[in-house]
């Protein structure tokens, strides 16, 4: 047995709002991300692969790709017989109903955290990409005999609509000053990475004072304001690994063109810890005579006749003859007709683009083709 | 505990040696044979049963069946993780009174007589583990039902210079059988036998019975079994394909057979939705294809990085191909790194292998006389030297 008895907890629903272009009928967790992943891949195959096989996956609404997704997440090694993942939708205990915040969120858990097995609890959203092994975290966590430990990096930069927890630090990162819900980094501050390592029962009691004060942002409301009336002790994990944050739509294609950089794929694929996904029993590629491509990642069940640079192709994707594609993002099972010049957009799952069509993006403003749509 | 009733089950044998594939076959069963990028041998049978609603497999293994056994797990990457049948791997055992190696195909079949028992089957489809080929078999069991024949075997029309090489089935003008020639000299009919059988449960046991009684009998199938029958009248018809199958027992037909699934219109089309083949599938992410890559007719799957030139050649998972190096008219088998300005033509390169820089494996067909030419093969793991040259026809 794992002598950490560590369970997790993940968001799938929280940042909908930020990428609602691309959120309109899944959740932001089932997102499609580099070639041929979903967002909730990532936290989920961390836990797996830290041997956190008691995941709880709490949902709010558009679950039902998440759940097609996830099937009996027998690819996640979390089919389990004791363990695995459990689906929290709302309304799952009666007193409880859809909900805005975090906090209010694992109140529908509560029944589910309220387990003696278990010491610890990682808490993870599933818009924030990176391949962590939390059991380090968990034994900082352990060691320093925190309340809570955020996990986060140094990343200096301006954030988009979501405000980061900030953890601002004493010189030489030794001691957290202050914390607060901000724009921007800056030197000597961490950014948390929407991941936490709670002692369990610790957990248990402020999801219950917070329901009862009507507290609402995990963040904001409980870690920002007990942090600074001295209530919790607060440590930090420093990660030093490629986060990728998916904050809005934006940061979510450049992240995507990101991974065509060979020291962010190594960083976030490794052999030792790999990222699991949805098997779907595609053939090899087919790379036809007259195809081109030029720095892309190709899932399996392609096929190519035409010309793609600097893009991502996720599975079953069909680019025909004479096409040209540049700095796109392509979901599954979308078929590209003939003659085609796509710059710079994102098609959403299943799309149809008849012969001759132009599509002219930018970098900062890609053009966006829903689920199913034929152009 | 209780059985289902089933009408069919398949028995797969995978106990073949499969030593006319050398190296490849050293230390892994011919079934377990990586394929066309993402496959093995194996998955062919495994999803055409899938494909045609048999859901209980019986798969016999014998030689090196490790990585086999491993392959197909509890057989979830065919959906044959059902409770109610799935997927069964049967290896000889011993018993209280002997314990023997499974001779032959019928006798392999007929120690497992308990298995089938079991399930009560009308029929049983008895298949082998290294034919690459897609087929609806459910259209062959309603041909022997229709029939009802005590035997029906798939058949294969061949070119009639080519057919001394088959196990020819003569047939009268309704396709029954009349007489089974072993690789005949001179061949009266140009069905071969695919070793495909269906055969009615009942009559089958009883022969195995009678055959394993036989001390001079090979307990074969095809030497044995189906000539009893026929000497003794039984109902046995040829049941015609007309689609692509292939025999990938040696090393040229395991290369043509990868050849083939090549071309924007290929004899045998993996591409089709409607004839999904199954693999087990590992966690990697996509291919990644640089600029200073040159792609051709080619099949690259996911877990690779191609920074070189691929031409009428499959590079399967977890394969690196670095600046310069030239793949033409070759199979790549999962995860081998071939090194930059390395040269592979007219080869198999086998699991793992790494080419060093400038290695040169197999060459072009022009530069050789037909004797003298052959598919260069390369074992897996193997390490080959920077520059060393391995000639066409080579085995290592």
């Amino acid at each position: 047995m794992n002598d950490m008895k560590t369970m997790g907890i993940v968001f799938s629903n929280i940042y909908d709002k930020t990428v609602s272009e691309l959120t309109s009928h899944r959740t932001v967790a089932s997102l499609p991300f580099a070639s041929r992943y979903r967002q909730i891949d990532f936290v989920l195959s961390n836990m797996s692969n830290s041997r956190i096989y008691n995941v709880g996956l709490i949902t709010k609404h558009n679950y039902r790709s998440l759940l097609d997704h996830l099937g009996s997440c027998f690819e996640w090694d979390l089919n389990r017989k004791n363990e695995g993942l459990v689906f929290i939708p709302p309304f799952s205990t009666g007193n409880t109903g859809i909900y805005k915040g975090k906090l209010e969120a694992l109140y529908s858990a509560i029944d589910y955290i309220d387990n003696d097995n278990y010491d610890y609890v990682v808490v993870s959203d599933s818009t924030i990409i990176c391949n962590i092994d939390f059991r380090k975290a968990i034994k900082k966590h352990k060691q320093s005999g925190a309340d809570v430990t955020v996990i986060a990096n140094h990343d200096e930069k301006d954030f988009g609509r979501e405000h980061p927890l900030v953890l601002h630090m004493t010189e030489g990162d030794k001691e957290i000053r202050s914390i607060s819900i901000d724009c921007q980094s800056g030197q000597n501050s961490f950014v948390g990475m929407g991941m936490f390592i709670f002692s369990r029962e610790l957990l248990v009691k402020v999801i219950k004072e917070s329901h009862q004060d009507g507290l609402v942002h995990l963040e904001r409301d409980f870690l920002q304001r007990g942090f600074n009336l001295g209530k919790i002790k607060v440590e930090v994990y420093e990660f030093d690994g490629i986060v990728l944050r998916n904050e809005d739509i934006n940061s979510y294609y450049n992240n995507n063109m990101e991974l065509l950089k060979p020291e962010i794929r190594r960083g976030i694929f490794k052999n030792n810890r790999p990222i699991y996904t949805k098997v779907r029993d595609e053939f090899p590629t087919y790379y036809a005579e007259g195809s081109k491509l030029d720095n892309c990642l190709v899932a399996d069940g392609c096929q190519i006749y035409g010309k793609v640079s600097n893009s991502l192709l996720f599975r079953d994707v069909y680019v025909s003859e004479n096409s040209e594609i540049e700095g796109s993002i392509i979901m599954q099972s979308t078929k590209i007709g003939k003659n085609v010049k796509l710059s710079y957009v994102i098609l959403d799952k299943n799309v149809t683009i008849n012969d001759g069509v132009v599509l002219n993006g930018t970098k900062d403003h890609p053009i966006i083709i829903k689920k199913g749509e034929t152009v | 505990m209780n059985f289902q009733k089933k009408d069919c089950i398949a028995m797969l044998l995978a106990g073949g040696q499969g030593s006319r594939l050398m190296v490849l076959t050293e230390n892994t069963a011919k079934p377990a044979v990586p394929f066309g990028g993402k496959y093995r041998i194996i998955d062919f049978p495994l999803s055409n049963c899938v494909n045609s609603g048999i859901d209980t497999v019986g798969i016999l293994t014998q030689y090196q069946p490790l990585e086999l056994n491993e392959y197909i797990g509890n057989g979830q990457p065919w959906g044959l993780n059902s409770s109610q049948g799935g997927i069964h791997v049967l290896p000889p055992y011993a018993r209280s009174k002997k314990s023997e190696w499974y001779k032959g195909t019928a006798n392999a079949i007929y120690q497992n007589l308990k298995f089938i028992e079991r399930y009560d089957p009308d029929d049983v489809l008895i298949l082998s583990g290294d034919h690459i080929y897609i087929m609806d078999y459910s259209d062959m069991l309603s041909y022997h039902k229709e029939k009802d024949a005590s035997c029906t075997i798939a058949v294969l029309d061949v070119p009639l210079e080519e057919a001394s090489r088959f196990g020819i089935m003569n047939t009268r003008e309704d396709n029954s059988v009349y007489e089974f020639e072993e690789k005949p000299k001179k061949p009266k009919s140009t069905k071969a036998s695919m070793g495909i059988y269906i055969f009615k449960w009942q009559v089958l046991k009883d022969y195995l019975i009678a055959d394993e009684q036989n001390e001079k009998s090979d307990n074969d199938f095809g030497k044995n079994i189906i000539p009893a029958l026929l000497n003794d009248n039984h109902k046995l018809y040829a049941y015609q394909f007309d689609g692509y199958w292939k025999d990938v027992g040696t090393i040229q037909s395991l290369w043509e057979a990868n050849m083939d699934i090549l071309g924007a219109e290929p004899v045998i089309n993996l591409r089709d939705a409607n004839n999904m083949i199954y693999a087990r599938n590992y966690a990697m992410p996509s291919a990644y294809i640089s600029g200073e890559s040159n792609i051709v007719n080619s099949y690259v799957a996911e877990g690779s990085e191609i920074y070189g030139d691929v031409e009428n050649s499959i590079i399967s998972t977890g394969c690196t191909i670095e600046k310069g190096a030239k793949i033409k008219n070759s199979v790549i088998m999962p995860n081998a790194v071939i090194k930059e300005n390395a040269e592979v033509q007219y080869a198999i390169v086998g699991e793992g292998v790494t080419a060093e820089e400038g290695a040169k494996i197999g060459d072009d067909k022009e530069n050789y006389s037909a004797e003298d030419f052959g598919i260069a093969v390369v074992g897996k793991d193997k390490v080959i030297e920077k520059n060393t040259v391995i000639k066409p026809k080579e085995i290592i």
